[in-house]
């Protein structure tokens, strides 16, 4: 609980994108490397509460838009192993597209005068 | 959702148990690298790192949950769980279960039972498409001159049939049908006589209802016309007797002695449109002495009297036309029908007016059960809802027991809807359970209930009662089920998770609760017993009735012989079956009888006095019989002056007569009842019959016939003589002599079965059946309600 910066929720409707963008960067991983990259790379701020990772890969698992495998860590255990699919990056597209629009209105309106 | 969507559901319903291991799997290794990670990065020991790492996942069980649930299949894991442990519940208490169960199913079964009863004589439209379209004809009155037979009101004669079959405005099509014999008529497939219940119909019967045949043909317009010699038969009696086989098409049946062949077979579940009694098989209107209507001998057959009302019609409405519209188009055209033959109206006749009857039900016996039934429906639904308030209460005692485990399931993460939904589903199984239960028990005694009734006809619940079963069972499982929930779930944990301080938290509300409802059930019972008691009570006064006749040691039976062509041969046959069963040892008398008495059918006409109406200001009636010889020393009647009819009292001898009590008093009084004749016509050759006997009253229809003025004349001076019935007085059991009897009439001819042979005092007491049916059911159903809710109100059922 010491030396951490200031950690935010990720914001609601995004957390699907950025699982899928992470999938983009290198290959297949596993839950928890995922977790993993999006604090990093998002600098610690984007902290991916546990108990809504699970659900969402299998949500986007039901969809089509990953695929796992099971596979072995470094250690030698067992894990699976998540990887986009063709309609993955389909809806990665979609989804990115989506937040620039909204994200654009956002910042026009925020915009000092 | 997408093709691949529906495929991935699919395929992960088949592998749910292998998906929920590699979930747990996952989430135990993401676990791990999280304590890993802490023990790296922050140094914490291995203890600590595991503790902060779980607690960092958050509840496992709640990932577990929410990622199954993703796939739309959480609700039936959830269900298969609930109902494995709502089972492991209903095992550890057997005894509990078994209550709940057949309380529930007391309730049930007996509504399920008394309702398809209620279907089947009030509700029930006929098997044919259109039911409500389909009325029967009813005419307040006949004319003056016309006799009946039948019920009157119900009954027309042919010519007005004729005259109202071609009105094509008000009916598609108009049936007419009326019955071989007044009960059952003597049938031969081969060398065994039977007897079956017959009826001559119009062509157009079978197409007018819309009854398909299962094979063969069914009746044409065609084969009215030519008054052909083909018999259809209905599928019960073609499955009992020839064992559903099609090949009898084309063979011969003997209806009373006449060849038919058989043509057809109508529909499953067709009974005929006649009330009780399922008819065995159909024949079109013939035009013949021997196969006349109701059996009966007379100058003419139905076809030409136009003053014998005798055939019933029933009516297929023509579409879009409503029953007012009907009656409107049809009064005018019924009324010249109804005198077309018999001149005009006399000054002061009241016109005939038509009406219609529904064919819902049994029509007959409808209007003697809707009243009866509709109060035993009532009194079933106040033990079902006792037993509803039973069981609620035992669940209610139940639940409050398990207090404990409610709070700990909360306390472990467990939803709160999640235990509602268990709770709900042990209350399923229960009432699933006891639903099934009461239907069974509903099928038992609704078989029960037709022998016991006499009524020859299923009243095995069909589709509307199931779904009059299913309702009450939901209904039950709602009121009941959320009852105790509400007790279950508003338990403050604290309190809940300690152990006998739990039960001291009673709330006052509850409490009250369980006393009114206590003293509802107590109400309730006291309500039932007490309308189950009268009831009984009228039923016994009923069968204390004084009958003014003898039955112990009466059999009787029907007999029906064919090929007799004159008055002479046929009072030749009863003679010397009379003698002859007179000589059997053990018979002590035996007598003949036109109208079986205790049976409901009477002949009634008008009667004149000396030539003329005995009351000035009304037309006089009397019931009459034509009896044999000895008629009142066989029945046990005691005559208060004259003499009995005897064996002289033949064609050539002077005619006689012997009244009752009531006769003499209401068209006699003051004079010396043996001095006067009467007669049933009042035309000047009418003949005259010599009072010869005057006897004390008895009962003729039934148990419950008010006194009426009766007169009986010896069957040999009578124009016609009809089928008789034979009424024989023995020494001992009435039933030990059937088969003596029976040997003796086939040695005057092997056609001829017993028809309808029982003892006397059956017959009578068929009469009450109605009655006694509802009572015993009413009182029995009061009797165990009582016992099986005693416990429950003393508060005495063991705790568990």
């Amino acid at each position: 609980m010491f030396g951490r910066t200031q950690r935010d929720e990720i914001p609601p409707g995004t957390l699907d994108m950025l699982i899928l963008k992470t999938l983009t960067q290198g290959g297949p991983m596993h839950g928890f490397e995922i977790a993993d990259s999006i604090l990093q790379t998002s600098d610690e701020v984007l902290q991916v509460e546990e108990g809504s990772l699970y659900p969402a890969l299998q949500r986007m698992l039901l969809k089509g838009w990953i695929k796992g495998e099971w596979g072995r860590t470094a250690e030698n255990r067992r894990a699976r192993y998540y990887q986009l699919t063709r309609a993955g990056r389909e809806q990665l597209e979609q989804e990115l597209a989506r937040y620039q629009r909204v994200s654009s209105a956002i910042a026009r309106i925020l915009q000092p005068a | 959702m997408s093709p691949g969507e529906i495929w991935r559901r699919l395929a992960f319903l088949l592998g749910r148990s292998g998906k929920a291991a590699e979930m747990d799997e996952e989430i135990r290794l993401h676990v791990e690298l999280r304590e890993q990670r802490l023990r790296d990065e922050q140094g914490l020991a291995p203890e600590e790192a595991a503790l902060a790492a779980r607690r960092q996942f958050g509840s496992g069980m709640r990932v577990r949950e929410n990622s199954r649930n993703v796939w739309g299949w959480g609700w039936l894991d959830d269900l298969l769980q609930d109902l494995r442990y709502a089972g492991r519940l209903i095992r550890a208490n057997p005894v509990f279960s078994a209550v709940v169960v057949l309380t529930l199913a007391l309730g049930i079964g007996p509504n399920t039972a008394i309702f398809s009863v209620m279907n089947t004589l009030v509700l029930r439209g006929l098997p044919v498409p259109e039911p409500d379209r389909l009325v029967f004809l009813r005419t307040s009155r006949q004319p003056d001159s016309t006799n009946n037979t039948g019920n009157y009101g119900s009954s027309f004669s042919y010519s007005v049939y004729e005259q109202l079959r071609g009105q094509g405005e008000a009916f598609s099509d108009l049936m007419a049908f009326v019955p071989l014999a007044l009960n059952t008529a003597p049938v031969r497939y081969g060398d065994t006589p039977e007897e079956a219940s017959a009826s001559m119909v119009s062509g157009n019967f079978f197409s007018g209802l819309g009854v398909q045949p299962v094979c063969g043909r069914l009746l044409s317009l065609d084969d009215e016309q030519r008054r052909a010699p083909v018999v259809v038969l209905s599928h019960g009696y073609w499955t009992r007797r020839f064992g559903q086989d099609c090949g009898i098409l084309g063979e011969t049946l003997h209806v009373k002695g006449i060849p038919f062949t058989i043509t057809g077979v109508a529909a499953r579940g067709f009974i005929g449109v006649e009330s009780a009694r399922a008819t065995d098989l159909w024949i079109p209107l013939q035009d013949r002495q021997d196969l006349n209507a109701w059996g009966l001998r007379r100058e003419k057959t139905y076809i030409h009297s136009p003053e014998w009302w005798c055939l019933m019609m029933i009516g297929r409405l023509a579409p879009g036309v409503s029953e007012e519209a009907a009656l409107g188009k049809l009064q005018p055209a019924y009324v010249n029908a109804a005198y077309a033959h018999l001149g005009q109206p006399k000054p002061g006749e009241e016109v005939p007016h038509l009406a219609f009857a529904a064919t819902r039900g049994i029509p007959g016996l409808r209007d003697a059960y809707e009243q009866p039934l509709q109060l035993l429906l009532a009194m079933v639904g106040l033990v079902l809802v006792i037993a509803c308030g039973n069981v609620a209460l035992l669940l209610i005692a139940r639940n409050t027991a398990r207090q404990r485990e409610f709070g700990v399931r909360l306390a472990v993460g467990g939803g709160r809807m999640r235990m509602l939904r268990q709770l709900l589903t042990e209350s399923a199984v229960l009432v699933g359970a006891g639903t099934g239960l009461g239907w069974l028990f509903a099928m038992v005694a609704t078989n029960a209930l037709r022998a016991w009734s006499g009524l020859e006809l299923s009243l095995a619940p069909d589709d509307r009662v199931l779904l009059f079963t299913l309702a009450v069972s939901v209904l039950t499982a709602l009121i009941f089920g959320l009852a105790p929930l509400r007790g279950a779930v508003r338990v403050p944990l604290g309190i809940a998770l300690k152990t006998s301080g739990a039960t001291a938290h009673q709330d006052r509300q509850r409490t009250w609760g369980r006393k009114a409802v206590i003293g509802l059930e107590v109400a309730l019972c006291l309500l039932l017993l007490v309308s189950a008691g009268l009831l009984v009570r009228t039923l016994h006064n009923l069968e204390q009735i004084p009958l003014g006749i003898r039955t112990e040691g009466l059999l009787v039976f029907g007999v029906s012989p064919q090929h007799l062509q004159s008055h002479a041969e046929t009072v030749r046959f009863y003679e010397s079956l009379s003698s002859r069963l007179r000589e059997l040892p053990g018979i002590e008398s035996v007598t003949l009888m036109e109208n079986r008495i205790g049976s409901g059918w009477s002949s009634n006409t008008n009667v004149f006095v000396d030539g003329k109406n005995p009351q000035e200001d009304r037309r006089s009636m009397v019931r009459w019989n034509s009896v044999g010889p000895d008629y009142f020393r066989t029945l046990g009647t005691p005559l208060l002056y004259g003499r009995d009819i005897r064996d002289s009292d033949a064609r050539e001898a002077p005619k006689v007569a012997v009244v009752n009590e009531t006769f003499a008093k209401q068209y006699l009084a003051g004079t010396n009842p043996l001095d006067h004749n009467i007669a049933l016509s009042g035309r000047a050759n009418a003949p005259q019959f010599r009072i010869v006997g005057v006897a004390v009253d008895s009962k003729y229809t039934g148990v419950r016939e008010e006194a009426a003025p009766m007169a009986y004349f010896s069957y040999k001076q009578m124009e016609h003589i009809s089928a008789m019935h034979v009424e024989l007085q023995t020494a001992g059991d009435p039933e030990s002599f059937l088969p003596v009897v029976q040997r003796v009439v086939r040695e005057f001819s092997p056609d001829l079965p017993l028809e309808q042979a029982r003892t006397q005092q059956q017959e009578f007491s068929a009469n009450l059946s109605q009655g006694r049916l509802i009572a015993r059911l009413a009182f029995f159903l009061a009797c165990s309600r009582w016992c099986w809710s005693r416990p429950a109100f003393t508060g005495r059922w063991p705790t568990w």
